[in-house]
């Protein structure tokens, strides 16, 4: 069977991303199949607590950094006009001050000096940790470095590396957790997978929230279900309205249950698979 | 006076917190709100804003765009992209909208002149006044496009225009650039989590952001009761920072279900705000 890639999303937070990916790892699981969840929300990755592991062993993600070497720089300001971020101060006859927390380095210029002035440093933006949580099942946490603007590109980093090691184990599924939201840091965690749940709650606010998502699965052209979280609660009535509109199904409906909460806080989500 | 509400996680409260500091505000100052979560921008159905009077489309990102009939194919775009946002397609660079961030790294180094760094209607700016009598300034990103953050500085340059005391920012989860375009030059923070390990991880991550601009900040502990112990925990670990919590009540979700704030409703967490509405105008002297 060639790897499934399978999308855990929502635009809001707490609606329970996470609590569906690790869910749906365990009900896979159940059915002896090989799993390797890659929690995506790099800058608040939290599969790890839930399933209550440790980081450790962390290896480096890098992002080039520019560095100017005063000897041959001649002042002229030329990378300061092509910065699109503003990330470059540069005042006439002083040399420029890059703003690294600004830098996204897209390269633009290191390209672009005349003299060769602007130097590369490779500085670690962010890590990954790879657990193992029992036979069958690996965890991938990718965390970005706090103060990091652009996160988008560390996901992409984590997620290559995991299809890598999950195709390497010959894993069934690869399951992707993803941050809230729905700018370049989920885009680049929903692209080319081949199934996305999209995690929502009976609220307005779940119901607006939910037709920015699948207005995004619509445009990236992803197969895409609704899963219902807390579905007893609140009112489901604008939830299917949403849901009709865009032509899909509420494939999944999870309780609200103390149960749940309970398992979630003490690391114990395999005995509510069930649920889905 | 900029007050931010953020949390790192997700759904812990932050907009539910932030609309009813703002109602509580308003009855003696005069204030403004902004919604600084363009993916999810939640903070109005709070103050009962469903439709917004005024908006205007506005334009924060760029994109490339390649001439087919002037591309030589040498491929030095696809290379120097940071974002792999150039991918060959049938013998010929096509840029992937979703991922160009419109940096121009491309157009640096095409030998053919054939690419065109163009302005991208990326999203919106909403402004509506609310039956409260302050206004909601929010904004929007369009599903798909990039430039969440530069949305957010333009949000907070709008509010500057008002006349106001006090401006309120919800930020969006996370820890990354809309964030920090939301937390950078602010007067105080107001940090909201949960008793999860989920919860407390992330209030770390975004105190990292907080500590790193220097800004003074106060925690607040939403639905304590759902883990007692941890939340113990955390009024331990932070003290003096401790500026309240608020019990977990199913009638918050009738309010936001009926668009009504909670602080007008009868839940036992009208009493519990307003006592961290006291200490928050105790630590900012007010």
């Amino acid at each position: 069977m060639k790897m499934k890639i399978i999308a855990s999303t929502g635009v809001k937070g707490g609606v329970g991303k996470s609590t569906f990916a690790i869910l749906f790892a365990f009900k896979m699981l159940e059915k002896n199949k090989k799993i390797v969840l890659c929690d995506c929300d790099v800058e608040c990755p939290n599969d790890y607590l839930i399933l209550k592991q440790k980081l450790k062993n962390p290896k480096p993600i890098y992002q080039e950094f520019p560095v100017l070497n005063e000897k041959k720089c001649k002042k002229c300001g030329l990378c300061s006009k092509v910065c699109s971020e503003h990330a470059i101060f540069w005042i006439k006859n002083n040399y420029p001050k890059f703003i690294l927390d600004l830098c996204t380095s897209c390269g633009a210029c290191w390209i672009s000096c005349p003299n060769n002035a602007i130097e590369k440093k490779k500085e670690i933006a962010g890590e990954f940790f790879i657990n193992k949580i029992k036979n069958n099942f690996w965890l991938i946490t990718g965390r970005s470095k706090a103060g990091i603007s652009e996160t988008g590109p560390i996901v992409r980093e984590v997620k290559e590396k995991t299809i890598k090691f999950a195709k390497k184990i010959n894993a069934d599924y690869l399951i992707i957790d993803t941050s809230a939201g729905a700018h370049c840091n989920v885009i680049q965690a929903l692209l080319n997978c081949n199934k996305v749940y999209a995690v929502t709650e009976p609220t307005p606010l779940g119901a607006y929230d939910l037709s920015v998502i699948l207005e995004l699965t619509k445009k990236l052209n992803l197969f895409t279900e609704v899963v219902l979280n807390k579905a007893n609660i609140g009112n489901k009535k604008e939830i299917e309205k949403i849901v009709r509109k865009f032509n899909k199904k509420i494939s999944i409906e999870i309780p609200y249950s103390e149960d749940l909460i309970k398992a979630y806080c003490n690391h114990q989500l395999e005995k509510m698979v069930n649920l889905i | 006076m900029k007050i931010v509400i953020a949390s790192g996680k997700g759904g812990v409260g932050k907009s539910m917190l932030a609309s009813n500091i703002i109602l509580l505000f308003s009855k003696e100052r005069k204030v403004a709100a902004c919604d600084c979560d363009v993916d999810a921008p939640n903070l109005g159905l709070w103050l009962g804003i469903t439709e917004y009077n005024f908006i205007e489309k506005i334009s924060t990102s760029k994109k490339a765009f390649i001439d087919k009939k002037k591309c030589i194919r040498c491929g030095k775009c696809e290379k120097v992209c940071n974002f792999k946002a150039i991918e060959k397609k049938n013998n010929f660079f096509e840029v992937n909208p979703f991922l160009c961030e419109g940096c121009g790294a491309c157009k640096l180094v095409c030998l053919a002149n054939a690419i065109k760094i163009k302005n991208v209607k990326n999203g919106e700016i909403r402004v509506n006044n609310t039956k409260y009598d302050f206004p909601v300034i929010s904004g929007k990103l369009y599903p798909g496009e990039t430039g969440s953050g530069k949305i957010v500085e333009e949000l907070k340059r709008r509010v500057e225009k008002f006349n106001y005391e006090i401006a309120i920012f919800d930020a969006p989860a996370g820890i990354g650039c809309p964030v920090i375009a939301s937390v950078r030059g602010s007067d105080f923070a107001i940090l909201i989590t949960e008793p999860t390990h989920s919860g407390l991880s992330d209030l770390k991550r975004i105190l990292d952001i907080v500590n790193f601009f220097k800004i003074p900040y106060g925690i607040v502990i939403n639905k304590w009761d759902i883990n007692s112990k941890l939340s113990r925990k955390i009024e331990k670990s932070y003290k003096k920072k401790i500026l309240g919590k608020i019990s977990y009540d199913k009638k918050v979700i009738d309010c936001i279900v009926n668009l009504k704030p909670v602080i007008i409703s009868d839940s036992k967490v009208v009493k519990e705000i307003n006592k961290i509405f006291d200490n928050l105008n105790k630590i900012l002297k007010m």
